[in-house]
């Protein structure tokens, strides 16, 4: 099981790789990652099996707002920071 | 003399306006003749997604569905662990994945054409957009009926769109462009499976089916896409004409990481589905199965200068 500081860092990790344009010292967990473009629309297939791998969790993708992937803070609240068996993220 | 200086410049850009509004013209008559004849195929092909179609009760288990050198999964270390069975296993759940992404990719360019249909500036291929949407829709109905009755799920979709801004004809230009690159390569699996033997008959008949479609909707693609490219890219921005370039080249790659479904693994019963994956991606002999697929309409996309950037010519 990972702690939170692991998981916010193999986000920030994995958003560093997939725009190969941003260095890590530029992206804090409040970077508006997809309003910024940092990461396109099309990488979100990508990030949802990442978040799903490491979440243990199926993400129904049908029921996501598209606020959940704003920026690290928000994909950790909405897929990590909940129990196997709480909530779940937010419901469009 | 500074007259006539003008009167040269003048008609020098008259004949210049009059031999692009004639290359416009020619293009479009172009344009509407190939719609005419694709029209004229879809009518005399059409034919009930219901009928004609011979679903068994139930598939067997021995029997291949995705020709095993198609498989994502083909060349890997987990793929040569697998015994006979657990092959032919795994290459059903590889179809319904494939039959899966089709209808997402299906249903979102139904979206798109219904959008496009009578609006201005369409008048030239507007009546082929009737056909082209009816046929996506009977497709859907038997990769749908396929999914659901052997496997009693579609996979579903991972992908979002997220609202952003267009430059004039941007968006067309790329809902038109994806559309062709997802049906180029959609089709080479079509036309390789439709002529597999091994393949269980049921598999073989849709792919032929889709097959038969789609080679017009690949005509009509190729057309449109490099002309709405010539129509609206001498009006981009430098930085847009980068972003639609990088952006294709992102699609690519997307495109193909779908073949590669982790879930597809896990119900196929292989251990660790994500690290499966990622070997997978990470081989040398699946990248090369990607190029081979993408080189017709990859030449032909860096030839009209769409693209710049050959994706596999990187490293
Ligand atoms: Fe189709
Ligand atoms: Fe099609």
């Amino acid at each position: 099981m990972m702690t939170e500081a692991e998981i916010r860092q193999k986000l920030r990790e994995w958003v560093v790789r997939q725009s190969g344009k941003i260095r890590p010292e530029e992206l804090a967990d409040d970077t508006a990652i997809i309003e910024k473009r940092i990461i396109k629309s099309v990488r979100i297939p990508d990030l949802i099996l990442f978040i799903e791998e490491h979440s243990g969790r199926t993400i129904d993708v049908e029921q996501l707002k598209p606020g959940v992937f704003r920026n690290i803070d928000t994909i950790y609240r909405n897929f990590f920071a909940v129990k196997a068996d709480g909530p779940g993220p937010e419901k469009a | 003399m500074r007259l006539g200086c003008t009167v040269f410049i003048c008609v020098h850009r008259w004949f210049h306006f009059v031999r692009f509004a004639e290359g416009v013209g020619a293009k479009m008559r172009g344009l509407s003749d190939l719609v005419g004849k694709l029209c004229e195929a879809s009518v005399q092909d059409f034919y009930s997604p219901y009928a004609g179609l011979d679903w068994p009760e139930k598939l067997e288990d021995d029997a291949w569905y995705f020709s095993p050198e198609l498989i994502s999964l083909f060349g890997s270390e987990a793929y040569a662990h697998l015994d006979a069975q657990g092959q032919k296993r795994l290459s059903f759940h590889e179809a319904v994945n494939f039959f899966s992404l089709n209808i997402h990719g299906e249903r979102s360019l139904i979206e798109g054409l219904a959008y496009r249909l009578y609006r201005k500036g369409n008048d030239d291929y507007t009546r082929y957009l009737h056909h082209f949407l009816d046929e996506e829709n009977k497709h859907m109905v038997y990769f749908g009926t396929f999914c659901v009755r052997y496997a009693a799920k579609v996979y579903p979709d991972k992908k979002m769109v997220l609202p952003r801004d267009y430059a004039p004809g941007e968006e067309d230009f790329l809902f038109f462009a994806k559309v062709l690159i997802f049906e180029e390569i959609v089709d080479v699996y079509n036309k390789r499976m439709a002529a597999d033997p091994r393949l269980h008959p049921i598999a073989r008949e849709i792919n032929r089916l889709h097959h038969r479609d789609e080679s017009r909707h690949l005509a009509f693609g190729r057309r449109l896409v490099k002309e709405l490219f010539d129509r609206h890219s001498p009006g981009w921005a430098p930085e847009v004409l980068s972003g639609v370039r990088e952006y294709l080249g992102d699609y690519i790659r997307s495109t193909w990481q779908e073949y590669y479904n982790p879930a597809v693994y896990k119900d196929a019963g292989l251990p660790n589905p994500y690290d499966v994956q990622k070997e997978a991606l990470s081989l040398p002999s699946c990248r090369s199965r990607h190029e081979q697929v993408s080189r017709p309409w990859l030449t032909m996309l860096l030839r009209q200068g769409i693209l710049t950037e050959d994706p596999y010519h990187d490293d």
